[in-house]
Parts: structure tokens; sequence; C-alpha cells
């Protein structure tokens, strides 16, 4: 179910955490549902399974799953998570558009122009 | 869990191994990686008991290893030159060790022997050095002992064995909490093996960590700026090299990332790029420090 980048600088262990929550916020996983088993992982990729059961144990702690013992790991109600990454997500794109504009000349005015302009939008939305 | 400490081994006048202090958890896959003749065999036959410690011990869940039977019965040591008895069959040899190891396992033999597909009853001294190789890692798995010591194992296997391998190693760490300690010159197997390093260097631990925090903990940084590069950088980082090429500034730095990252971010650069280091790039940047030459092959 998820790809890892043997060759990749990125420590298998942060692989496997982004991996999982791009799979949460994209909601190829869904609530409740159960993750693959360590074993299951460490088989299908040959990877340490204590790798895994650490990048599950820290998912846990950034609350995108929680665990029933003797059951597995599942999905964590995360909705509110996902907004926040979402949010945050948005807020590095627009920055980098802006930072963009800024070198190709655009004025501080000519931002707040294009804000006001899809604050109206919305609101004709309504 | 095995624990080392203050353990000191001469071999007359040379010191081999100084002061190594090391802590190897239950269940884990720990490797010991050392530049040539850093004493990575010397350890692995101290804490296997086959060498007298000169000071200090190595202990396994409280108990002395050196000359303990009872404990040593517990783990295998897989050297990188095994020693077969002349003219013995594998089947003859497994039958051996199940004489000494009370927790062999038929078994687990018997799967295995799907696994390597190699004909049991083939004298050893005629098998390839590969397959001589298969051989000991199908018997000292079939040993089913607590602990399983490497000394550079898996060289000499090629690639779609070594995969096998590892999934039946990875798998026994799950199921039993077997604990691995392997040492090994090539860094990229590591990598991808362990969950603990060690790195050696002339008899002496210069680092002993968690694999993922070790990789944490010490980051390449890329990074421009429109004008001068700010004091407060090479201030507050701990920066273990430095490089300037044109506009492009390349340190590298020890410590916390986001830390870092933050630190940069305030100046607002133009370009910045994190990097993680390889295990590779680690262990000669590790080196370097120990005084071990290093030059300029990092960057």
């Amino acid at each position: 179910m998820i790809e890892l980048d043997l060759r990749s600088r990125i420590p298998i262990y942060e692989q496997i955490i982004e991996k999982i929550k791009d799979l949460i916020i994209k909601e190829v996983l869904k609530e409740d549902e159960q993750l693959p088993s360590v074993r299951a992982l460490s088989t299908e990729l040959t990877i340490n399974p204590n790798t895994i059961q650490k990048a599950y144990r820290e998912l846990e702690r950034q609350g995108y799953i929680y665990t029933i013992p003797g059951k597995g790991n599942f999905v964590a109600p995360v909705k509110k998570i996902i907004n926040e990454e979402k949010v945050k997500e948005i807020k590095e794109e627009i920055k980098k558009k802006v930072m963009e504009g800024l070198y190709l000349g655009m004025k501080r005015q000519e931002f707040i122009d294009i804000l006001d302009e899809a604050v109206k939008l919305k609101e004709g939305l309504k | 869990m095995i624990k080392v400490e203050g353990l000191y081994k001469n071999y007359g006048d040379f010191e081999a191994l100084k002061d190594i202090n090391l802590t190897i958890p239950k269940g884990s896959v720990y490797g010991i990686i050392g530049s040539n003749g850093a004493g990575k065999t010397t350890l692995l036959k101290t804490i296997s008991g086959i060498y007298k410690p000169d000071k200090g011990f190595a202990k396994i869940e409280d108990e002395d290893i050196y000359e303990n039977v009872h404990v040593k019965k517990r783990m295998f040591f897989v050297l990188d030159d095994p020693y077969y008895y002349h003219n013995y069959s594998i089947k003859e040899m497994a039958s051996f060790y199940k004489s000494i190891y009370e927790s062999y396992s038929d078994e687990k033999y018997e799967n295995l022997k799907d696994v390597f597909k190699i004909d049991e009853n083939k004298k050893i001294k005629n098998l390839s050095k590969g397959m001589k190789r298969q051989v000991i890692i199908w018997l000292a798995l079939s040993l089913n002992t607590d602990v399983l010591i490497l000394d550079e194992p898996l060289d000499g296997l090629d690639a779609v064995m070594r995969q096998k391998v590892k999934k039946i190693i990875f798998e026994e760490v799950l199921e039993r909490q077997l604990t691995v300690i392997i040492s090994s010159h090539n860094l990229r197997e590591l990598e991808d093996f362990c969950d603990h390093i060690a790195i050696i260097h002339s008899g002496s631990v210069i680092k002993e960590k968690d694999i993922d925090e070790l990789k944490n903990n010490i980051f390449k940084i890329q990074f421009a700026f429109s004008g001068d590069v700010p004091k407060e950088l090479t201030e507050k980082l701990d920066i273990l090299y430095y490089k300037q090429s044109g506009k492009v500034t390349t340190f590298i730095v020890k410590g916390d990332r986001k830390k870092a990252e933050d630190l940069i971010l305030k100046y607002e650069p133009i370009l910045l790029d994190i990097i993680p280091l390889s295990l590779e790039e680690i262990f000669i940047h590790e080196m370097g420090e120990a005084g071990y030459e290093k030059e300029n092959i990092l960057l």
C-alpha cells in the first residue's frame, strides 16, 4: 500500500510517517479504518519491524491513529488535524506565490486587491 | 538486554578495546560500524564470550557471558569465516548443533530448507563461498537462540538472498524478540537493516544511538541570502563543515533540524534546502571528528 524510497536520504521512519499521513489526509485511509499490521508492512517492504512500530507510535502521538491492544492500529477521527494541515499547506503555497509576485515587481496593494476580489467572489456565491 | 560496561581488551601491548559502553535492547537489530581495524570483531568476540575481557564486563540480563554455558546457549555467533567439520554434510552439521543447543528447532530447519533450496546431504566443503554463507545462516536461524551475532554476514550473498534473509530475521525479531548484533562495512546495507547503530574507532565507541535519532541530529543545509550570511547563524549553529560557492552556502550542522530551519528562515533566505545525510556520510563525518582522515570526500 505504501511505497518507500530506500535510496532516499530521508530516514525510512520519516517516510513511513509522511506516507501514512498523506493517505489519511487524502482520505484514502478513512476514519476507523485499520492500518496494515506491523508484520504485513515489515514483510511487504522488508523493513525492520522496530522502525515501523516506532513510526506508528509517532503517528499515534500526533493523533493520526489510535491503537486497540491486540487488534491493531486504526485511523483516528482527524478532521480537525486534516483541516489544520490543509490550511498550513495552503498558507505555504500562497506565501510562495506571493514571493514570486514580489520578485516580479507586484505591489502590496495588488495583492490586497486580489484578496478583496476573492472575498467578494465567495460572498457572491452565497 | 545486553549490557557492556567499561570493557577493555588488550592483545599484548595493543589496546584493542578501550572503555566500551553499550546497551543493546532486547529485540533490536544493532549495527556496529567502524573503520578497518577499529575492533569490531574483537568486540563481537568479547560480547559472545569467546574472549575474556581484561576489565569491565559484557552481561545479558545481568548475567556475565564469559565462561557461562547457561547464557552462551542462548546466543550464536556467525563468524565471518565459519568453521565446519571436514566432510560433514549440512544435515550432519545441523545434528551436531542440535546436540549442543537445546533451543534447536527441527521445524525451523525444515522451513528454511525451502527458502535456501540447497540439498541438505551435500558436503559443506564442496559448496561455493556464497552457498556456505547461506548454510551458516540457515543453521544459525535453526538454532532459535535469543541472540544472533553476525560478523559481516550478508557479504557474499546475492541481492535476492539478502532480501530473503533480512525478511526471515525481521520476522524472528517481531515474532519472538530476537536480538541481532551485526557488523558490516556495507553501510547502505545496515541503514535499512538496523534500528540502533554504534560507531567505533580505534577501540572506542564514538557514537551510540537510535538510527533515526542519529540521522535527525546531523544534516546538510544549503542556503543563500541576497546579502551576506547573518552572523547569528555562524554563532548559534553547531557547524561541522562550511562551504561557500558563489552565493550558495553549505553547512553541515549538528543539532535540532527545526531550530536551525527557523533560525535561517528568520532572515528570509532566497534559497533554503535541508538535506538529511546518509549513514555513510554521517559515518565519514563522525570519523573525521574522531581524527580519522576524511579530507574533502564529503561534499
